[in-house]
């Protein structure tokens, strides 16, 4: 690994994605695997004027552990320590890492326990702090030999590093300068979509041709966002996107996804789905469309949209050319939609029955070389957002 | 499962069973370093195996201590975080493993002495020698292997010799390990018993550049590793063990000491360590290297100027007999005789510590054994009697 890329990265990370303030208490929770890069994260944290780098290692095998040769009971336990770990995080910055190091870990063991073992407390403790919007927090990709291999099929942990970094933007002169220009032309995008007030967006490609409609109450975002103290964070690293939350009863019409996804530990492709009144009512795919269907048939309300999202081809992670298995990444290579949970951060005032409630969300991409997207204002006309992938909005 | 795999599974079932004596339920706290993972990982299974009702995993890493030692403000040093504090405090009444062997040991090496030597969460020292005086854990620290310390021991990372030689001192080899660790402490029982009852007032250490008296407590006595909580769970604090040890009286030292082995201390390797006593109190401290780190400790630790245990080891240690330089407390204090300056030792008591005791916020061991020294216990008509010569015991057990 290249060390000063690493540090590099890891500043980037700190100073633009969490935003650490002097004085701020820094939060960790890298996989093991993920250790080269804790530790630049530390030391960028400190250089960035932290008071103090809390580290919390996970480690899959000692969750295997648990799932396999323990209790029931400790399926959900919350210790006392990390209660006050997650409670400590209010106020203060966090980081985390993607890129699971061994993705087939649990795969032998009792579904049913490995969906059980999550401990509710702590879950509680995060919502809280995200309704109240008091951490700032990033996620960024962690390259290892094991995300490299199912990436590549080899553990090219040096070719993944390299793509990583160009996602980053860290080939730039000026990283931190390229993202914050980067971060304004999307929060431009999501100001000319907000502005244009449209009831709908009509996507229509090869197998896709559906119209979903918008809240008058939702609004689209994009990468930054602030605390409820002021401070700008960039939640997730790299982003592409701008997004919303549609509206989950006005849906019409069929999607074919463009790219495959990584779900549960099977790959959909070809995932096609109709819908009516919001409702998917058909589901095919080349290949796991029983998982999907499983989704719907047993999660309440999974089966309508929560989540709109348009990228373009200046998408970095789209000239990757590169499936990630990785939703930070993969979301953000191209249009995608969401079906299950809406995002009530995007909702002005108390969300109404327009925004999806569900037990799941999972995004699986649309977009492509041939995918048109309007945006369809109350009286009918339509306005051309994306062509041959680019930005149509002066 | 490999023959290596099941090796580590049986090493780990072993500090799980012999060592912490994990109960039915109880909770045990794991520590270990990050690159210690595989070893964490058996750990964790075997505990789970012993029917332990959760396993609570905090991995350390020397890089974020060295981060924070060299870019972080002084207040961090000396920080105790909240979460540090409630895992402390849930320790009590629950088992706890704790995993060594540095994988780089001169990590810290480059960084201000002074930095280091500061860098102790107090607080958490605070409440763990509460428990421990308490007597509330049934513990146990183990040894890890890793390419960085295997490269320590042997300049190349050698990892499946130290394995070999790791296997050895914790007698995998025998056929009943179990059994093997019985008939060991009860040896070493027997010694520390004999030993007790000379009644001795305090021990005369000689040998090259060594020569110190060190007074006793009449309320203490000598021990083996081998523990039982206050709730009577037994356990064997430390495998492999191979001491008989007491605490001292902290108010009465004289004389000169020099060390017979490196140290890993803080990330620095201390060589040639010289202390001279006055009154209890250590008065000159020199090195071949390390110096500072020691001096830290005595300028900014208040009484880690004063010795905390005294323990006895001689030549049939299975540690000494590998003839290896571990660079590891664990091991290197079991090859030899050894000494601590800072905290005493409140198992050397039954009930209560004394008063008297050495109270600190650090204890660190240092090797003064060897083939040269010779070591009495002096009684209080003066009387002196060899405990040690040769490295082999001289008292009828």
């Amino acid at each position: 690994m290249d060390d000063e890329r690493l540090e590099r990265y890891a500043e980037l990370v700190v100073r633009v994605g969490a935003n650490v303030q002097p004085g701020q208490e820094v939060f960790l929770f890298p996989a093991v695997e993920h250790r080269d890069l804790a530790r630049a994260l530390a030391r960028q944290a400190y250089r960035a004027g932290a008071s103090y780098v809390h580290v919390l290692y996970n480690d899959g095998h000692v969750r295997r552990a648990m799932i396999e040769l323990g209790s029931d009971d400790a399926l959900t336990y919350a210790p006392e320590w990390l209660k006050t770990f997650t409670a400590s995080m209010a106020g203060n910055a966090m980081i985390g890492t993607t890129g699971n190091p061994e993705p087939e870990l649990l795969a032998d063991l009792d579904g049913e326990r490995v969906g059980r073992a999550v401990p509710q407390e702590l879950v509680q403790i995060r919502i809280k702090q995200i309704t109240e919007n008091s951490v700032n927090w990033c996620g960024v990709g962690a390259p290892s030999e094991g995300w490299a291999r199912q990436v590549f099929g080899e553990p090219d942990v040096e070719r993944l590093w390299e793509l990583v970094a160009f996602c980053m933007r860290l080939d730039e002169p000026d990283p931190p300068a390229a993202w914050q220009e980067h971060m304004t032309r999307l929060a431009d995008r999501a100001t000319q979509l907000n502005d244009l007030r449209a009831d709908a967006l009509r996507y229509r490609g090869p197998g896709t041709d559906l119209t979903v409609g918008l809240l008058p109450n939702a609004f689209w975002m994009a990468g930054a966002g602030d605390t409820s103290s002021g401070i700008r964070y960039v939640a997730n690293m790299p982003t592409e996107e701008v997004f919303t939350s549609p509206d989950a009863r006005r849906a019409e019409g069929t999607v074919r996804s463009t790219l495959p996804l990584l779900l549960s530990g099977q790959i959909v492709r070809g995932l096609e789905l109709t819908f009516e009144q919001g409702r998917a009512v058909r589901v095919e795919a080349e290949t796991g469309a029983e998982l999907v269907r499983s989704h719907f048939a047993t999660l309440e309300n999974a089966d309508r949209l929560g989540e709109l999202a348009l990228v373009t081809k200046e998408s970095r992670v789209g000239q990757s050319g590169t499936l990630f298995y990785d939703t930070l990444f993969d979301e953000n290579a191209t249009c995608h939609i969401a079906y299950g949970a809406g995002l009530p951060f995007l909702v002005d005032g108390d969300p109404d029955d327009g925004l999806n409630l569900a037990n799941t969300h999972v995004d699986f991409m649309v977009g492509g070389p041939e995918l048109e997207v309007d945006a369809v204002r109350a009286d009918g006309t339509a306005v051309p957002l994306i062509r041959n992938e680019e930005w149509q909005v002066a | 499962m490999s023959d290596n795999g099941e090796r580590l599974e049986r090493y780990a079932e072993l500090a799980v069973r012999v060592g912490a004596n994990v109960q039915p339920g109880q909770e045990v706290f794991l520590h270990g370093l990050v690159e210690h993972f595989e070893l964490v990982r058996a750990l964790t299974r075997q505990s789970y195996e012993a029917d332990a009702s959760y396993v609570n995993v905090q991995y350390g890493d020397q890089h974020i201590r060295r981060a924070m030692i060299e870019f972080g403000p002084d207040e961090a040093l000396t920080h105790t975080p909240e979460w540090v504090k409630a895992t402390a405090e849930s320790t009590a009444g629950n088992a706890q493993l704790g995993t060594s062997g540095n994988p780089e040991p001169e990590l810290l090496a480059d960084l201000d002495g002074e930095r280091v030597g500061r860098a102790i969460p107090l607080e958490a020292v605070d409440i763990y020698r509460g428990l421990h005086r308490k007597n509330s854990i049934n513990w146990c620290g183990v040894g890890a292997v890793s390419d960085g310390w295997a490269q320590q021991v042997f300049g190349e990372p050698d990892v499946e010799r130290l394995w070999e030689l790791v296997a050895f001192c914790m007698r995998l080899d025998e056929p009943d390990p179990v059994a093997a660790w019985r008939e060991h402490l009860d040896r070493l029982d027997a010694r520390a018993a004999a030993l007790t009852g000379l009644r001795p007032d305090a021990i005369r250490y000689r040998g090259p550049g060594t020569d110190l008296t060190v007074g006793l407590l009449a309320t203490a006595r000598w021990g083996s590793a081998r523990f039982r909580t206050g709730s009577g769970i037994e356990y064997v604090a430390n495998m492999p063990t191979e001491e008989i040890f007491t605490t001292p009286d902290p108010s009465r030292a004289e004389g000169t000491l020099r060390s017979t082995m490196p140290l890993s201390l803080g990330g620095q390797l201390i060589r040639g360590l010289e202390l001279a006593f006055e009154d209890g109190r250590i008065v000159h401290v020199d090195a071949e290297t390390g110096a500072d780190v020691v001096r830290g400790h005595h300028a900014n630790i208040e009484n880690s100027d004063r010795l905390g245990e005294l323990a006895l080891v001689t030549k049939d240690s299975r540690v000494g007999q590998t003839g290896t330089l571990f660079y590891n407390t664990l091991f290197d204090e079991n090859a030899t005789c050894h000494i601590a300056y800072g905290f005493g030792v409140p198992n050397a008591f039954e009930g209560e510590p004394d008063e008297r005791m050495n109270v600190s916020k650090t204890h660190v061991d240092f090797m003064i054994g060897g083939p040269e020294l010779e070591v009495d216990a002096v009684l209080a008509d003066g009387t002196e009697v060899p405990l040690i010569r040769d490295e082999e015991w001289q008292l009828a057990a």
